[in-house]
């Protein structure tokens, strides 16, 4: 077990510097570099000013040094100013100026992750601030999808072929099928549109006080999460998600319903639904449990869309906010953090296989 | 030069000069709002010398308290001499002020000034600071101050200063020049200029003209927010929105006429007015920063009517000189030759404005003059291009992935190709565009307004000029805007007004084809908070009725 876990982290550490290497090679390049000065000093700097931007923000360094400085393994770059103070990378990040007051090395290795550029602010700071919003929205879309795509899927899947299969697959695929950008939208003008939808019907049956049932956008979730404000960008995430992780558990639960167990079970006479509760719900929880595992990464990541769409300041929307404005350091953070969820959501589905199914064994 | 001194009271000569012209027609009144306040005499003066009372602020009255929510991105914050967005000047504006302010009639207002006035010349300005302003720290706003700031404005050095080139005549070799500004005693002070120029008043009420304390160093006046207006910032986050209330331990010198609202709340809902529109309609969001295209009526459908400012905001649909084939001037005429301007506002920008005549300088500037406008003959353009030997040249036109921008731009090329000159349509996202905006071949720039005509000929069709963007290097045009720059006489300067004008369409430089209006939309009861042409937004003002 041990050994297991030693082997998963070294994975773990593999990944993320190879990740991170393509992330600071693509985010340092030239151009990007040129991008990131002119949003910092002014998007109408001319060439030389750029260029002296760079200079004196040690961005003229050969590119692996750079990487080497973020990592903690080479020197930070620094630079004496007229007037005897002191300017370089560790200096900037502990906010010292005087000579030999910071350390030689500050990356990675040593717990710096850096500042935002476009945020001005420690990256630690940005990223727990936003991978907390974006945990609240995870976690309300995981308390709605988990449960009710099981159930879709067990009930779909104890009677392969019946009607409520039927209905419920349909379900299931329609809901997968429609991508997020198109049911948040659709949410919208349904139910947070003062001129379209149900909330004008309301409003003249003086069903509701406000001009909206439901708000079309998150913004004031930050400040207090309320089922008026949080329900659509939940449900937007929740509904794709849903489908899928229902599909799985169905095909999951009619292959375990034809098993021999179960018919030796039911030939036995145990009532039905104790067939499903006590002998098939456990084997049927195997392939969904993984699924629904991938998912948590896929949550983080692939929020962009609805993040900006509901303007919900999270992981997504940060990781897409860095993107436009070439942030590298927050960008590297970002895929750190990218790589630990995948890597540790695995190994929890891994060791949870263990206890689903005694059969499989961790080593 | 000598300096006729005048009292404060004394009228400019120029001033009762424009006013006659003003009321013979020749001037319309904004022109000459503009340009009298511009040489000192202050608006309601200048009012009375058109026999008219000044307008008094509306009926409704103003409540104190309240708080309002104002959608508006936030970005990360700078030293204000290097700003270069507007919101960036606007989150501060409760308490960084400026020496004077362009109003939205077109007159220019004192602020941290009291009055002002200009020798003969337009050489000699001499500002008379408001007595009994206060900083937030307690100390007292002195000409020390003013001074202070003038030097920073004129330090070339500092990366994205784009002050310095709005100050060059006070300016040498990047810095202040030695005796460019005379501290003449507490409240007074005289600045010197190395030639006339009559915008520098008027670029004292650009937003990178924000006045700091002495002490700031940084380049965050939200971190360090030392300043003379009656706000402070409780929070600004990036990306996400900012949080402004009133200052409690600090008298305003304007205390009464303003600082009504308790707190303004800036948010940051992306680009996409569509999630502005959701967030106005769940009630949270009272006003926005500026709507544009369809949007404008759509926000008046769920009750935030508009509210229009006429500006000489712009796209520059402009050539690069520099680059073949745009360095021949057959080309850059023939293509302009190919689009008419009218069907541009009309497709382009939902007729939201008037129409433009390729020099860029509108007829809401001063010196304005009524020349021939450009002609639009299709066929001759393309036979232009083919007699240059482009006929299967593929022409190449850039644009930002902006609504607008883009569909103006497509208008354009779709003209162009109705006339049989092959073109190609390029969009690029923000990110990438700003790169090298100054560089492209043939593509568009959004211009936004400044007070005078010559303000943007200076920063944009110099030659050299850090914006020069079309590559434009004449020096009998060079020659030209120097000596409008200090014409104070109306018909004098229009006179070399329409030679530079003339110069702007013969060399071909841009197809420049509509002033944009630009609209809000806010809830009714959010009072003194309509469009401004330049942008800014004043919440000392802004009240709740």
């Amino acid at each position: 077990m041990l050994f297991f876990l030693a082997r998963r982290i070294g994975v773990m550490l593999v990944t993320a510097l190879c990740l991170t290497f393509v992330v600071f090679y693509l985010t340092n390049i030239p151009a990007k570099l040129e991008t990131l000065a002119k949003t910092q000093a002014g998007s109408r700097i001319s060439d030389a000013e750029v260029a002296s931007w760079l200079e004196r923000n040690g961005y003229n360094q050969p590119m692996l040094v750079r990487y080497g400085e973020w990592l903690g393994v080479a020197r930070g770059w620094t630079r004496e100013n007229e007037d005897g103070s002191m300017t370089g990378r560790c200096y900037m990040l502990t906010g010292s100026a005087e000579p030999g007051a910071a350390p030689a090395r500050c990356g990675l290795a040593q717990g710096y992750w850096g500042n935002s550029t476009r945020f001005r602010a420690p990256v630690s700071e940005v990223i727990s601030a936003r991978l907390g919003a974006t945990g609240m929205l995870m976690l309300w879309v995981l308390i709605v999808m988990v449960p009710m795509a099981l159930i879709v899927g067990v009930l779909a899947g104890m009677r392969e072929g019946s009607r409520t299969d039927r209905t419920l697959s349909t379900f299931a695929i329609a809901s997968t099928a429609t991508p997020e950008y198109v049911s948040g939208v659709v949410f919208i003008a349904l139910l947070a549109s003062s001129t379209v939808g149900l909330s004008p019907l309301l409003v003249s049956w003086g069903w509701i006080d406000g001009p909206v049932l439901f708000q079309g956008n998150a913004r004031s979730a930050l400040d207090g999460i309320t089922f008026w404000n949080f329900a659509l960008p939940v449900m937007t995430v929740a509904l794709y998600g849903m489908g899928y992780v229902a599909r799985i558990t169905r095909a999951s639960m009619t292959e375990v319903m034809t098993q021999q167990y179960i018919r030796t079970a039911r030939l036995k006479g145990v009532s039905f639904p104790n067939i499903v509760l006590r002998h098939a719900l456990r084997n049927a929880l195997i392939a969904p449990f993984t699924v629904i595992m991938l998912q948590i990464p896929w949550l983080l990541n692939g929020v962009v869309i609805v993040e900006v769409l509901f303007s919900y300041p999270g992981f997504g929307w940060t990781l897409f906010e860095a993107a436009a404005n070439n942030d590298i350091e927050l960008l590297l953070a970002a895929s750190v953090v990218a790589v630990l969820v995948v890597l540790v959501t695995q190994l929890i589905s891994d060791i949870g296989y263990v206890y689903l199914n005694p059969r499989i064994r961790v080593t | 030069m000598t300096h006729s001194k005048r009292k404060a009271t004394e009228l400019h000569r120029a001033a009762r000069l424009y006013a006659r012209e003003c009321r013979e027609g020749k001037l319309s009144r904004r022109e000459f709002l503009t340009r009298a306040t511009a040489l000192g005499v202050a608006a309601p003066a200048a009012y009375g010398l058109l026999g008219l009372a000044a307008p008094q602020a509306k009926a409704q009255t103003e409540q104190m308290g309240g708080s309002l929510r104002m959608q508006m991105d936030i970005k990360a914050q700078r030293d204000p001499r290097t700003w270069d967005w507007s919101e960036l000047a606007n989150v501060c504006r409760g308490w960084l002020e400026y020496l004077v302010s362009y109003e939205r009639d077109g007159s220019i207002q004192p602020v941290l000034l009291e009055s002002w006035e200009a020798n003969e010349d337009a050489t000699v300005f001499t500002l008379n600071i408001r007595p009994g302003v206060k900083w937030n720290n307690g100390d007292d706003f002195t000409a020390a101050d003013v001074a202070h700031n003038f030097e920073r404005w004129c330090d070339a050095s500092v990366e994205g200063n784009s002050m310095a080139g709005r100050m060059s005549a006070l300016a040498e070799d990047g810095k202040l020049r030695d005796g460019a500004v005379e501290i003449v005693d507490d409240l007074t002070i005289r600045l010197h200029l190395s030639s006339p120029d009559i915008a520098i008043i008027v670029n004292t009420a650009d937003y990178p003209a924000a006045v700091v304390h002495p002490s700031f160093t940084g380049d965050d006046p939200v971190a360090n927010p030392i300043g003379t207006g009656p706000y402070r910032p409780v929070s600004h986050n990036t990306g996400i929105g900012a949080v402004i209330e009133r200052n409690p331990d600090h008298t305003w010198w304007n205390e009464g006429n303003g600082a009504w609202l308790d707190r303004i709340e800036f948010v940051d809902l992306g680009t996409d007015p569509a999630a502005w529109m959701a967030a106005a309609e769940g009630g949270e969001i009272d006003l926005t920063y500026q709507t544009t295209g369809d949007f404008v009526d759509l926000f008046e459908m769920i009750g935030l009517p508009k509210s229009e400012a006429i500006t000489a905001s712009t796209l520059a649909v402009r050539f690069n000189q520099t680059q073949a084939p745009y360095d021949n001037v057959n080309v850059r005429r023939a293509l302009q030759m190919a689009v008419n301007n009218e069907i541009v506002l009309e497709l382009g920008y939902n007729d939201l404005g008037t129409v433009a005549e390729n020099h860029h300088v509108c007829p809401i500037h001063p010196e304005y003059a009524e020349i021939p406008g450009p002609v639009f003959d299709p066929a001759q353009a393309k036979a232009m291009i083919e007699a240059e030997g482009l006929a299967d040249h593929e022409f190449e036109l850039i644009s930002i992935d902006d609504n607008w921008q883009a569909a103006t731009c497509d208008s354009v090329a779709a003209q162009i190709r109705a006339a049989g000159i092959n073109i190609k349509r390029t969009i690029l996202p923000g990110a990438t565009f700003w790169n090298d905006w100054l560089n492209y071949p043939f593509s568009s720039t959004e211009w936004n307004m400044r007070p005078l005509g010559v303000q943007v000929l200076n920063l944009a069709y110099r030659s050299g000029e850090a914006w020069n963007e079309a590559g434009f290097a004449n020096a009998e045009f060079d020659a030209l805007l120097d000596e409008a720059n200090g014409i104070a006489d109306a018909d004098a300067r229009r006179e070399v007004m329409a030679k530079i004008q003339q110069i702007m369409l013969d060399e071909g430089v841009l197809i420049q084809p509509y002033w944009r209006s630009l609209y809000r939309n806010a809830r009714p009861n959010v009072l003194n908070a309509e469009m401004h042409p330049t942008f800014e937004v004043r919440y000392q003002h802004y009240a709740l009725s």
